[in-house]
């Protein structure tokens, strides 16, 4: 701590230092920290009730934190909520446009409202109307809107400032399969501009494709935080699933229980600790190492039995989500994951 | 990561990049938003028609139904039943239109506009100044029409001079713009449509009756005139029918003023309190 800041420290654009925040009795929020670099994405993954929607209305300056403080953008979000409005888009879980006002008449109202000459909001309005695909449904009232177009209408509306530090709260909630990729696409853009994004999401794959960093939210306190390759890492273990020929008891010269039994036995003996998987008719068998893969393939060799089909598995989020967001004391969590039965590093 | 944080760093210097633009002046803001306000009011047919409509139909139902009941005792002299209540059709409309102010405001809430400008550079009254300004938009149309429809086609005849007329309108959009803050300072705290409409039947409806409306107080039972002579609206009706007719009463208009000046500055008092607390998600 006696260090002096370095650049890094300084270029955080989202800060937040024991934020605590409480609705009556409700503790929604738990001394959180947290914070985002320039230019990165975080992504505060979490239930519903995990207090995600809560810290982006601290940093939205929507809610004034109960205890701790926070700044975005460089402006406290309490004493200097003005600078911070100025610098940020914020788009929620519900719809923020006027469903009676056009799109585009949606993005010049903004516009205006954020102090945009009337020839400066067109042209910002045709940009993000050209850059959403928007166009064809321009000048059509947004009530009308589809759920994907009301959301990219949504999201355009937020970047309507050109603002440095996006909040996504649960941006694809709802969506179609196609609509969420383009989404994805989009946030993926911004970032590759320079926009610093802060997303809340309760998908794993979104927080893993998108995020450099992930703040695992539970009952209002940060659970756990890492990048998503070091959360699969703590937590999360790889595997090569053995799925044997055949229906149980079928072959001739000898029952599918005694192949079972010979693979097992033979990968116990090359130090392997498989489990028996997919209700009886797999083995999953953890390993270390990617050579630990060839071992499998020589045991099973040894006994002379063909796998009707072999996966390797990488750890996933969901291993991380399950494991912690379901437990709002679950802390301690992280450390019996790597216990007894897990991988010994 | 998050403990180096907690120590207890010299406050940085903001590092941040100049935002596009700086914002808009609160009158740019009251513009902006009146004028989607008012838009919203034009080009929904179903509200359009609506909203031109009701004054022609309440001066039609009350001259047309209302003047076939013989005119009591206390009735002022030369003066048809038209006469007397256009002016109360005026202050009715004034009403209806600030019930309207809160209908529109709990729809601004619902429909995600409001949790927008929260995180915009816009003053939360910004919002607010609007939705009164629409309703005196409103109101003023409606007056037209009222008045058109009631000189040109039913034979309202406001002798009055046209100067007195004038500031018999603008004391009704007056008392209409001062009672659409209290029904925003209602929209504001209990943020559904219901409460809202239910509030405007219960106590709007027998406010209108139990005053100088439809017939001289003198004429209500004794009970009711008693409620008539603590009923801010009959003031507000008084004085607009004084003027438009050039009765006697025109000083009436100083207890409408401050009754509205008063009604004004507390609701927009509670507006501004109410709307301060924070949105629920739906």
């Amino acid at each position: 701590m006696t260090s002096p800041p370095t650049a890094a420290d300084d270029d955080l654009v989202i800060e937040a230092v024991d934020v605590g925040m409480t609705f009556g009795t409700v503790r929604a929020l738990d001394s959180v920290s947290l914070a985002v670099p320039r230019g990165s994405v975080l992504a505060l993954l979490g239930h519903n009730g995990a207090g995600k929607t809560t810290l982006v209305g601290v940093l939205t300056t929507a809610l004034a934190p109960t205890t701790g403080r926070a700044s975005v953008a460089g402006f406290d979000v309490r004493r200097r909520p003005a600078e911070v409005r100025r610098r940020i888009g914020l788009t929620g879980q519900y719809a923020t446009v006027d469903g009676r006002l056009s799109g585009r008449d949606n993005l010049l109202l903004l516009a205006g409202l954020l102090g945009a000459g009337r020839r400066a909001a067109r042209t910002r309005a045709d940009e993000l109307l050209d850059l959403f695909d928007l166009g064809h449904v321009a000048d059509r009232p947004a009530r009308g809107y589809s759920g994907g177009l009301r959301r990219r209408l949504d999201l355009a509306a937020s970047l309507v400032g050109r603002p440095e530090v996006v909040f996504l709260d649960e941006p694809t909630t709802g969506l179609d399969p196609v609509s969420r990729l383009g989404l994805w696409e989009i946030v993926e853009g911004l970032v590759a501009g320079g926009t610093t994004v802060l997303l809340t999401t309760q998908y794993l794959d979104e927080a893993d494709r998108l995020a450099d960093a992930i703040t695992v939210l539970s009952g209002g306190s940060v659970v756990a935080h890492g990048t998503p390759a070091e959360l699969k890492a703590r937590v999360g273990r790889r595997t090569v699933t053995v799925v044997l020929d055949g229906p149980a008891g079928a072959d001739s010269g000898g029952d599918r229980g005694s192949d079972f039994d010979r693979a097992a036995d033979a990968l116990r003996r090359a130090g392997l600790a498989p489990v028996t998987g997919r209700e009886g008719a797999a083995l999953v068998v953890p390993i270390e190492a990617t050579r630990d893969i060839a071992a499998v393939v020589r045991a099973l060799d040894g006994v002379g039995v063909e796998a009707a089909e072999l996966t390797f598995g990488e750890p996933g989020l969901d291993d991380v989500y399950l494991a912690l967001a379901h437990h709002p004391d679950s802390l301690h969590n992280l450390d019996n994951l790597d216990g007894p039965e897990g991988p010994k590093r | 990561m998050t403990t180096t944080l907690e120590t207890g760093r010299p406050p940085r210097t903001p590092t941040a990049t100049a935002p596009t633009w700086r914002g808009s002046s609160r009158l740019t803001q009251i513009r902006i938003l009146t004028g989607r306000s008012l838009r919203a009011l034009v080009t929904d047919p179903a509200v359009l028609l609506f909203g031109l409509l009701q004054p022609v139909i309440t001066l039609v139902v009350l001259s047309q139904v209302f003047s076939r009941m013989g005119l009591p005792p206390h009735f002022p002299p030369d003066v048809t039943y038209l006469d007397f209540v256009l002016p109360a059709v005026l202050v009715d409309n004034a009403v209806q239109s600030a019930v309207q102010s809160g209908v529109g405001l709990v729809e601004d809430l619902q429909n995600g506009i409001v949790a927008r400008l929260r995180c915009l550079p816009v003053a939360p009254s910004s919002l607010l100044v609007a939705r009164s300004l629409t309703t005196l938009v409103r109101a003023a149309v409606q007056a037209v029409i009222i008045l058109t429809l009631g000189t040109l086609v039913l034979g309202y005849d406001p002798r009055g001079g046209a100067g007195a007329v004038a500031a018999s309108i603008g004391l009704t959009l007056f008392m209409s713009w001062a009672l659409g803050w209290l029904f925003i300072a209602a929209a504001a705290w209990l943020r559904r449509a219901e409460p809202i409409q239910n509030l405007a039947i219960i106590a709007v409806l027998p406010l209108m009756f139990a005053s100088s409306a439809y017939v001289p107080t003198a004429d209500l039972p004794d009970w009711l005139a008693a409620v008539a002579h603590v009923n801010p609206l009959t003031y507000a009706i008084d004085s607009t029918r004084a003027l438009a007719l050039g009765l006697p009463g025109t000083g009436t208009a100083v207890p409408a003023l401050l009754l509205g000046t008063a009604v004004a500055a507390i609701g927009a008092w509670l507006a501004v309190t109410g709307f301060r607390r924070p949105l629920t998600p739906r």
